[in-house]
């Protein structure tokens, strides 16, 4: 187990660097154009562009913001040095902040979200997953394989834009367009846990459905496999009732591999949600990334974001797979 | 689970009774029987074409989407009514703005008083093509990465997943807008349409792969590899001739599922980034117009979100129904 963990750490590790390298490599394959855009931007602010000096003054101050002077080598090996004392730079744009720093204001928001659809997920899929499962090709049963392929087929975006018509259209001044219209500006949840919690209410849960129709479909599946082992037998021999069969002895073990989607969405839980965040105008990762990548290109905040968020999700998996094998003692790793 | 074998396309296909006349009638008939959910996804998938087929013309060059797909050029649809630019001005002189759905057109007009409906069509178009050459991309690096790196296993196999890890920690559509923004293969201007599919399809190589990967690791081991092998086989002829048959199974369900995947993921970007991508009439690019003022005048983004559900619908039941037809070993993943 030990030697397990130790090796994933150090492909974790390989992975990272094959990450850092990559989004390395991508950033440069066009980075002229973004320079004379930069130096555009300088020169118009400056008043004029006169001479050929000029430009190329601007030239020079854009290339540093974005960490792109000197060869390819020496900025490829400069990067990952600061990378290896876990230096993600600074921001060529607005206050020039460290990229840490940033990023971590924007994880919040972003995690909070993720959170919340995680568990409106579970909330909907574990009840109706075993109901599913338990009522094997019943009307019921159909019915919520129905719903739940058609929040499969239904795109988030699109039923947030559907709400949002729902909510200006028809509900103006409700309940509905209350909660689930676009809200006004963003307020952290330290600063004001309504109003957050309102805004986070419409994305956290069509977000949370579209994944609970995963969850319950995996749900329903291992339930079927369960029920019919041998202790479950064993369980309705001895006289147990329903309840106790289905929940405490069939459900304990079919949750252990919904335990790899939650992993799954823990790990994509930074930047899972660009679209959602996007829409309802919440200050996170995907929004922040978005801005660096289309608006005003800002290489090292899409360096930063891309290796933070890789970690998180190699990390995370490799979390989860020691969970499992915690959980369930026939999985052995070497 | 892992001992169930992989039935192979060819099996599944003589299942049926195709001697007697009518069978493919009959079996399609078995089919929707046992597959009412994957039926319908064939309906909407079908309808889907048919809103692509225009006259072809006898002008021949390299790819080109959306209108010359494979290789030949393609007419007008012929469901379109009217053309996708064409403007409409009411009886007074004024443009025909955000019309409901009438007669004339059927499912109304948009800001700039263009038929809907025409749009619709011209955009299954794309949305459709994409996602065949994004999944053609996919599916050819992806088998063949997860071919090679499966059968050959060892070192190479540790170097090909390390990078697809590396490539899976992107998140993907982070990356695909990174790919657009950049355009790494036409420095300066615009990506072409068909870059734009290849992008696509690149990000979804790491999850063919994996699919195809998990199926060679298990026929590898199996008594008929080991007899070719004992003949002398090459490994070139083994991987084509022994271990390709049985992920062909698995190929036609990623390709299915897939398309819907990526007409998911281009709707997606066209709404988040709408400027990057190459122009032209889009399901995405009409949502994302009409998303600003969907409260006064809904209907082109109802119609363009029906769309877009229906088509993601129609592929993901499609591909579940062939998963559990075609492979086994894939089911309740």
């Amino acid at each position: 187990m030990q030697q397990y963990i130790i090796r994933r750490i150090l492909l974790n590790f390989l992975v990272l660097f094959l990450v850092a390298t990559m989004v390395f490599a991508a950033l440069r394959v066009d980075s002229d154009t973004v320079v004379s855009r930069r130096a555009g931007i300088c020169f118009s602010g400056g008043g004029g562009a006169d001479s050929e000096q000029q430009i190329e003054d601007c030239k020079a101050i854009a290339r540093t913001e974005l960490g792109l002077n000197g060869s390819i080598p020496t900025q490829y090996k400069d990067f990952l040095f600061d990378l290896a004392q876990l230096d993600l730079g600074y921001s060529s744009v607005g206050n020039k902040d460290p990229i840490i720093d940033e990023i971590k204001e924007r994880a919040g928001p972003s995690i909070e979200l993720g959170l919340l659809q995680i568990f409106v997920a579970l909330v909907i899929a574990l009840p109706i997953g075993v109901i599913s499962a338990v009522k094997q090709d019943s009307p019921v049963d159909y019915l919520l394989r129905f719903i739940s392929i058609l929040f499969l087929g239904v795109p988030v975006f699109v039923l947030a834009v559907m709400v949002i018509l729902l909510s200006s259209r028809y509900g103006e001044g409700t309940f509905f367009a209350d909660w689930f219209g676009p809200q006004g500006s963003y307020s952290s949840l330290s600063d004001n846990p309504f109003d957050n919690l309102k805004i986070m209410f419409a994305p956290a849960l069509l977000g949370g459905l579209g994944t609970g129709a995963i969850i319950m479909r995996f749900l329903r599946s291992q339930m079927l496999e369960v029920l019919r082992q041998d202790y479950v037998r064993t369980a309705w021999a001895k006289g147990l009732k329903e309840r106790v069969v289905v929940i405490r002895h069939a459900l304990k073990n079919a949750l252990i591999p919904v335990l790899t989607i939650v992993g799954i969405l823990l790990g994509s839980i930074v930047s899972g949600n660009v679209i959602l965040e996007f829409i309802y105008r919440i200050p996170g990762i995907g929004q922040y990334v978005v801005f660096n990548i289309v608006q005003t290109p800002n290489f090292p905040a899409v360096q930063g974001v891309v290796i933070v968020v890789a970690m998180v999700l190699v990390f995370v998996n490799l979390i989860i797979d020691i969970a499992y094998g915690w959980l369930d003692p026939r999985i052995r790793y070497s | 689970m892992d001992d169930v074998q992989a039935i192979p396309v060819e099996a599944a296909a003589h299942a049926e009774p195709t001697g007697k006349r009518g069978g493919v009638l009959r079996a399609v008939w078995k089919f929707s029987k046992a597959k009412p959910l994957g039926a319908f996804g064939f309906v909407i998938i079908f309808f889907l074409f048919a809103m692509t087929l225009g006259m072809p013309k006898a002008e021949f060059g390299a790819p080109a989407l959306p209108d010359r797909p494979f290789g030949f050029e393609l007419g007008e649809p012929f469901m379109q009514r009217y053309g996708a630019e064409d403007l409409f001005v009411t009886e007074g002189g004024f443009v025909a703005q955000y019309e409901s759905p009438s007669a004339e057109h059927w499912l109304g007009t948009d800001k700039s008083g263009r038929d809907i409906w025409a749009r619709i069509v011209n955009g299954a178009r794309r949305s459709l093509f994409v996602g065949i050459w994004a999944l053609i991309v996919a599916t050819i690096l992806g088998s063949g990465i997860g071919v090679i790196s499966g059968y050959f296993g060892s070192w190479l196999d540790i170097i090909f997943q390390r990078f697809m890890d590396a490539l899976q920690s992107f998140p993907p559509l982070i990356a695909l807008i990174l790919i657009v923004t950049i355009n790494p293969l036409g420095s300066g201007e615009q990506a072409s349409l068909l870059m734009a599919a290849c992008a696509l399809g690149f990000v979804g190589v790491p999850s063919v792969q994996r699919i195809t990967r998990g199926v060679v690791l298990s026929t590898r081991e199996q008594q008929y590899v080991e007899a070719a092998r004992v003949i002398g086989a090459s490994d070139v002829r083994i991987m084509w001739g022994y271990i390709l048959p049985n992920i062909m199974a698995s190929i036609i369900v990623v390709f299915s599922t897939g398309i819907g995947v990526v007409i998911l993921a281009e709707a997606a970007l066209s709404f988040i980034v709408p400027d990057k991508l190459p122009t032209g009439t889009s399901w995405g690019f009409m949502l994302s117009e009409s998303y600003s003022s969907l409260g006064d005048a809904p209907w082109p983004g109802v119609w363009s979100a029906a769309a877009i559900s229906l088509a993601v619908l129609g592929f993901n039941l499609a591909g579940d129904a062939l998963r559990d037809v075609l492979d086994p070993r894939l089911r309740a993943r």
